[in-house]
């Protein structure tokens, strides 16, 4: 059950990291002075030989999205940072920035020289506007020691971060919404191709990483990429954080070596377990647009192949656990009020589908379901939204449910007649 | 062999084979093999495709889920299934979803027998959602202006609107507000939507959401009648389709079937909404003979008899002035009249417009069609301002901005693409010295466009000669002249001059009978002179939609059909031959201008042979070279373009006529007679007024508040003042609105350069 | 806020971004920051400022959640409802809320101090249940008595110069 406090190292150094000289007494900016040392097209390649995945949800390899940036375009090519971090669940980002900004900076520079860019910005969800504070200010002292600005990269190369922050919009960590939204627009995102690596921000190409994903960067180029792969699985390999939350007496950010713990120490020997006699219901191990998976699936390794293999995805890693305590449907209707909150409205069936979810099991809950019929009509909706949209978030609005409705069909279609037992008082069994 | 010799794509959809170019989108292929895949959202005129409403969702093997086609280009050897159960039963899910939170409320919708969401859900859905929940609602219906209605519950949110306001007409207006399922039309808080494009919406919108107000509740598809026509409301010759309904047009819209290479479907608001003039207060009715027994109606057949005789008379010597918007088969027949009137003495025949001496060079400059703004590399638009004068040029010159090319609009007038484009503002009355600009802006230029006005280069002959130059010696450019007349490049072609010889006929007292037809020479340029000419004329016949100011003294009144009522040729200011088709015909008593002149000639007992316009027009493209080869079936409904005819050689500058300010006209179409006619357009139409750069007006000592005296040598008008940094000093910008105004009168028959003596208006003045 | 002072803020700011567009957003954070909403007034400015249309200015203000286009409290209550925060007891926070502010539900004291909102996620799940006022620190874990105790400190506290919502 190895913890590595590879990205969060101010867990390792024991304090926030959040001066750079604090931040270059823990080890930073070692990983950049490597980095520089190679070429951009070598340091492009330790990434890929790390193995590192994207860490925003898609898991996509992170070397093999940036060698997909055309090269010598006569146009600027940008990075753009993903620190919108709006899936329900998930909160490490949140700590990345708070506590150990340098890193993504350090992160985003190594990526700078590597796919030779000068500016690059980071889109910060507006919820996070303590964090922005925080990420303003090592902006600010990087910028002051020569980190960023006119010679960031040595040699007289420039590179600098905007920090641009969001304003409450979900959507916006879609990349392509986000690239919308950072180009001023209503946040709904363009039909893909072209993919942002071609045409990105302002039509250019564009590299988008998540921020746990840059983070990573400085200890694979510190250490070596070889390093970095040799930890977890061959195919995914790396630490990744989980962020734990709901019905566990630990909620928190647990930075782990992938395919080395269970989903089971995540819940009860990282989390610090389950009130006393409850028992896990169920969980969404990857954010809540993942598919719920139940107790039998408690000893899956935590890695993006082995959840899979029981039907989930690692996702974002924002492991919300439930216990036995709380109605499933209603559970379900929350997340599908979220979906429906969310849904940038850009197609139908997700403008249209998301909100007719939410009544129905709105209905559930409330008891005026129509039995049989709803459950019907459930999975009869579930079929006519999912991969029917232009972007994946009406995926992501189904999974959770979908699963839910196969994994407790009982519970279902006893809600769906006789709707939701009133919710547990929380005082009666305060929970951590 | 995925691609064809013919550098056709080949590939396969529900089984059968189908070639389409390289880059076609499947809808688009799979229409022009006759399969159609249902879609909403996409609309190529828009730009590229959205994606959005998930309508047009289709199976392509070896592709990951569903397609949506109206994004996905054609690939060799693709297999594209549209019919099989999977894309059915996308498409169902998608038009169910689509209907969970509409009003279904077909029976009392504007659009109802002719939307396309409904169409959709009786062709190809179950015909009903099985949603039972209660449907969302948004704040009831509205005017999103005075001709637009906007019904947000009826809306599929599926962005034509308002990529139509954002990215066609660039009017940055009518905008999506909230998000999800709360979206919404809008515009900036709740204001009207105003512009010169907005019906445009109301054609693009699926569904009921966008509808027209002066439409609204008049008619039921089931019983209305569509005819494809053309717009007579300024020189682009924008397509468009008539709506009938019990004789009375009771709509117009952009053609289904756009011309590509005029209008693209678009029209202007004025063009749209003028129908109603049809019926206007003033419109004649019924035939009325002024003799010795006094002024009555009488039936047409007596009123054609009685024009007859005076016309055929012998010795009398006839004047025919032909209006701007008469059709070139009426240029025609009237030109055939001439030579059977006065028992021998042949009739003078004129148009009203510019006589264009000077233009000659320009006017050989290869032409450019509406379409070849598409490609251009470089726009210039020299003179005029096509915003106000040819509407939906203002489109297209746009649309190439967007597609990359420099735009750079030169002359006096600010205009609406002044904001997105190089604006160039010359001195009034000094487009000479453009030409040196325009040869910079020419510059390594493949593919220009040069649109050039009229009557600013009539009245400065010498910049026409000099720009003429420049583009000639511009591999690649074309021009295009916006004309100031809707027919005036179809009459120049049937050689008909303009009419000053006429008028000084008239006034020389050498005409005996006055013929108008189609015009009302009292309200335009040199207006005080013609009224006083025609009265020397002894015997005025009129020809006319509507009451002018010939009316009461004519000897005899013969109602015409409007361009929307009648049929014929147009030319179009690209040289594009276009037929007007009729739509109804809404004065009882009225015969078409063609009509009424055959009549003429068979009851003088010289008949002409044609009895229908297209014979007209085939014994035309006979004796006029440049319609030479056509006739009505080779015009189709794309139109033909006439050949250039050549024009006489430049002449010297001109010296503006009179003393005081330079007057730069300007004639909005929505200031035009129609415009003021119609009462659909009474809040958008645009007012006579005199403007003035602030220290012009302080000079003169007048304020915005007041009106002014603008004397020319033609006369004098009281007109409201309009003060603009905008404007050049040095100048009054004359804005040619209500007819009854004066302002057009101010002009000089040749609507040559004129300068006007502007100061306050006199107390007793000022109400007036 | 006159576009004056709007395109002051963005001077420094212009040369970061490639369109002018990109500006948009930064303005109406701006803009709300002097009375805590963006009336009609300040979006045009906000047009004016960064030469875009009104409506379009509206139409991306509108988009986003924290931008308000009608009037909101001096202090925005923003308590995560989502589901960590549902498991842990938000909806009792917010009930509890409701009633300490005399509310029916979201909305906005009399008194004009406060707006009471139900919000999605606000990445702090291990802080449930938790809310934020205005775009201020994640608060949490709470318990009701914790939150009512909240909302009394804060009606103690002067308006904010700026607001950050
Ligand atoms: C609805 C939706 C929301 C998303 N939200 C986020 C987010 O908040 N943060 C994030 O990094 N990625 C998010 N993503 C994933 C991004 O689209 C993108 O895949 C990611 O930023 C790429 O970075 P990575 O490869 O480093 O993971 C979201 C995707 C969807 C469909
Ligand atoms: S799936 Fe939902 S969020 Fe994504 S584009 Fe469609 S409506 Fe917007
Ligand atoms: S109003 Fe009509 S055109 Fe506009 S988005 Fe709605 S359905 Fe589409
Ligand atoms: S631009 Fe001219 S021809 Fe076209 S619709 Fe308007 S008035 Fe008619
Ligand atoms: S028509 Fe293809 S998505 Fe709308
Ligand atoms: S669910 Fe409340 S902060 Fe995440």
């Amino acid at each position: 059950m190895p913890q590595v406090n590879s990205v969060y190292r101010h867990r390792e150094f024991g304090a926030p990291l959040t001066t750079l000289a604090d931040y270059e007494r823990a080890g930073g900016y070692l990983g950049l002075k490597d980095a520089l040392a190679l070429t951009p097209d070598d340091a492009l390649y330790a990434f890929h030989r790390s193995g590192l995945r994207g860490r925003g949800g898609a898991g996509f390899p992170m070397g093999r999205k940036a060698s997909f940036l055309p090269k010598d375009t006569g146009r600027p090519t940008y990075i753009v940072c993903n620190a919108d971090e709006s899936e329900p669940g998930t909160f490490k980002d949140r700590e990345i920035i708070e506590r150990n900004p340098f890193q993504l900076i350090e992160g985003l520079t190594i990526a700078a020289h590597a796919v030779e860019c000068e500016r690059a910005y980071i889109y910060i969800r507006g919820e996070y506007e303590a964090q922005a504070k925080v990420l303003d200010a090592a902006l600010a002292e990087a910028r002051g020691a020569g980190r960023l600005g006119p010679d960031a990269l040595g040699e007289g190369r420039p590179f600098d971060i905007t920090l641009y922050r969001g304003a409450g919009a979900y959507i916006c960590g879609e990349e392509t919404a986000l690239l919308e939204s950072l180009e001023g627009k209503r946040g709904q995102p363009r039909l893909k191709p072209p993919f942002p690596a071609v045409a990105g921000l302002y039509g250019c190409p564009t590299l988008i990483n998540n921020v746990e994903t840059l983070a990573a960067l400085p200890p694979i180029m510190h250490r070596g990429p070889d390093w970095y792969g040799s930890m977890g699985p061959e195919k995914s390999p790396g630490t990744k954080i989980f962020s734990v939350s709901g019905h566990v007496l630990r909620p928190g950010n647990y930075e782990v070596v992938l395919g080395e713990t269970t989903l089971r120490e995540l819940i009860f020997t990282m989390a610090g377990g389950l009130r006393p006699g409850r028992h896990v219901k169920a969980v969404w191990p990857g954010g809540s647009s993942v598919p719920v998976i139940g107790e039998g699936s408690l000893d899956v390794p935590l890695d993006y192949e082995s959840l899979n293999g029981v039907g989930t995805f690692l996702g974002s890693g924002g492991c919300i656990v439930m216990d036995d305590s709380e109605c499933i449907v209603r559970a379900c209707h929350r997340l599908a009020q979220f979906y429906r909150h969310e849904s940038c409205g850009k197609c139908t069936p997700c403008r249209e589908g998301t909100g007719w979810l939410a009544r129905i099991l709105g209905r559930m809950v409330a008891g005026e379901g129509r039995g049989a019929e709803d459950i019907r009509m459930l999975e009869s909706l579930f079929g006519r939204i999912s991969g029917r949209t232009l972007c994946a978030l009406a995926d992501g609005a189904v999974m959770p449910v979908q699963s839910a409705l196969e994994l407790f069909p009982e519970e279902f279609a006893h809600v769906a007649e006789h709707g939701s037992p009133a919710p547990a008082p929380m005082m009666g069994e305060p929970v951590g | 062999m995925a691609e064809h010799d013919d550098g056709l794509i080949v590939l396969t959809i529900n089984g059968r084979e189908v070639r389409a170019p390289k880059g076609t989108m499947l809808v688009d292929a799979a229409k022009a093999a006759g399969i159609e895949i249902p879609i909403f959202c996409y609309e190529p005129r828009l730009g590229a495709p959205i994606g959005a409403c998930r309508m047009c969702l289709v199976e392509v093997e070896g592709m990951r889920g569903l397609q949506t086609a109206c994004s996905t280009p054609v690939a060799p050897d693709m297999v594209v299934n549209t019919e099989s159960e999977v894309a059915k039963d996308a498409q169902d899910g998608v038009l169910e979803l689509l209907l969970a939170n509409h009003p279904l409320d077909c029976p009392v919708c504007d659009k109802g027998g002719e939307c396309p969401l409904q169409d959709r859900t009786f062709r190809f859905g179950p015909g009903r959602t099985r949603s039972l929940e209660p449907k969302l609602h948004f704040p009831k219906p509205l005017d999103l202006s005075p001709l637009v209605a906007l019904d947000r519950e009826r809306c599929i949110a599926c962005f034509r609107c308002v990529r139509f306001s954002q990215e066609v007409a660039e009017d940055g207006q009518l905008t999506f507000q909230e998000r999800g399922d709360h979206t919404e039309i809008a515009t900036f808080s709740g204001d009207p939507y105003e512009g010169r494009f907005t019906g445009n919406t109301i054609d693009l919108c699926p569904v009921g959401a966008l509808t027209s107000n002066p439409y609204r509740f008049v008619s039921r598809p089931w019983d209305i009648k569509n005819t494809p026509s053309v717009c007579a409301g300024c020189s682009m010759g924008c397509n468009l389709e008539i709506t009938e309904r019990e004789g009375e047009v009771k709509r117009l819209t952009g053609r289904p079937e756009p011309n590509m290479a005029v209008e693209e479907g678009w029209i202007c608001d004025r063009g749209r909404w003028g129908y109603p003039a049809l019926r206007s207060a003033d419109r004649l009715q019924a035939p009325v003979l002024a003799d010795a027994v006094g002024r009555r109606n009488v039936p047409l057949e007596r009123a054609v008899t009685e024009a007859s005789g005076l016309l055929g008379a012998r010795g009398a010597r006839v004047g025919i002035l032909l209006g701007d918007a008469v059709t070139v088969e009426t240029g025609f027949l009237a030109g055939e009249l001439a030579d059977r009137v006065g028992g021998g003495t042949p009739a003078m025949v004129a148009r009203t417009g510019i006589p264009g001496h000077g233009l000659g060079p320009i006017r050989a400059l290869p032409g450019a069609q509406m379409d070849d703004i598409d490609g251009a590399d470089v726009v210039l638009v020299v003179g005029g301002d096509p915003c106000t004068q040819q509407p939906v040029a203002e489109l297209r010159i746009r649309k190439a901005r967007r597609a990359g090319a420099h735009v750079a609009v030169i002359g006096p007038r600010p205009t609406a693409l002044d904001a997105s484009c190089e604006a160039l503002r010359t001195t009034p009355g000094h487009l000479l010295d453009a030409a040196a600009v325009i040869n910079e802006r020419l510059q390594g230029s493949q593919r220009a466009v040069v649109l050039w006005d009229e009557a600013d280069l009539a009245a400065e002959p010498a910049a026409a000669e000099a720009i003429a130059r420049v583009v000639a010696a511009t591999p690649g450019a074309r021009a295009v002249e916006m004309c100031a007349d809707v027919s005036g490049a179809g009459l120049r072609a049937l050689g008909i001059p303009a009419a000053g010889d006429l008028l000084g006929a008239l006034e020389a007292g050498d005409i005996d009978i006055l013929l108008t037809i189609g015009t009302d020479p009292t309200t335009g340029p040199a207006g005080d002179r013609w009224a006083a000419a025609a009265d020397r004329a002894g015997t005025i016949i009129e020809m006319a939609t509507h009451r002018t100011g010939l009316t009461d003294r004519a000897a005899l009144v013969l109602p015409m059909l409007a361009p929307l009522e009648d049929e014929g040729v147009l030319v179009s200011m690209t040289g594009r031959a276009q037929r007007l088709r009729p739509g109804a015909r809404e004065a009882a008593g009225a015969a078409a201008a063609w009509e009424l002149i055959v009549g003429i000639t068979h009851r003088i007992g010289n008949p002409v042979p044609d009895r229908t316009p297209a014979q007209a027009f085939r014994r035309l493209a006979e004796q006029h070279a440049a319609f030479a080869g056509l006739d009505y079936r080779a015009i189709g409904r794309e139109g033909a373009v006439i050949a250039a005819v050549p024009q006489d050689p430049g002449s010297p500058a001109r010296e503006p006529v009179g003393d005081g300010l330079l007057i730069v006209p300007c004639a909005p179409v929505f200031g035009d007679a129609v415009a003021h006619r119609s009462d659909a357009l009474e809040a958008v139409r645009e007012p006579s007024r005199a403007a003035l750069a602030p220290a012009e007006a302080e000079r003169l000592g007048v304020r915005t508040d007041a009106r002014v005296r603008v004397t020319t040598p033609e006369g004098t008008a009281v007109l409201p003042l309009e003060i603009d940094s905008r404007l050049h000093e040095g100048a009054v910008y004359l804005m040619v609105g209500d007819p009854s105004s004066g302002a057009a009168r101010l002009l000089p028959e040749d609507r040559g350069p004129v300068r006007a003596v502007v100061s306050a208006a006199a107390r007793e003045e000022v109400g007036a | 806020m006159t576009a004056h002072e709007i395109e002051e803020y963005l001077a420094p700011m212009r040369h970061e971004f490639a369109d002018p567009r990109s500006l948009i957003l930064p303005a109406l954070k701006f803009a709300q920051g002097e009375s805590g909403w963006l009336p009609a007034e300040d979006m045009a400015a906000v047009a004016e400022a960064t030469g875009f249309s009104q409506a379009y200015v509206e139409s991306v203000a509108t988009f986003y959640d924290r931008l308000y286009i009608e009037p909101v409290g001096r202090r925005v209550i923003n308590v995560c409802v989502t589901l960590s925060c549902m498991l842990r007891g938000s909806d009792e926070i917010f009930d509890h809320l409701t009633d300490y502010l005399g509310l029916d539900g979201e909305g906005t004291t009399e008194d004009g101090m406060f707006t009471l909102a139900k919000v999605q996620c606000i990445g702090a799940c291990d802080r449930a249940p938790c809310l934020q006022i205005d775009s201020g620190e994640q608060i949490g874990p709470l318990e009701p008595a914790d939150a009512t105790c909240l909302v009394d400190d804060l009606r103690e506290q002067p308006a904010p110069a700026r607001y950050e919502r």
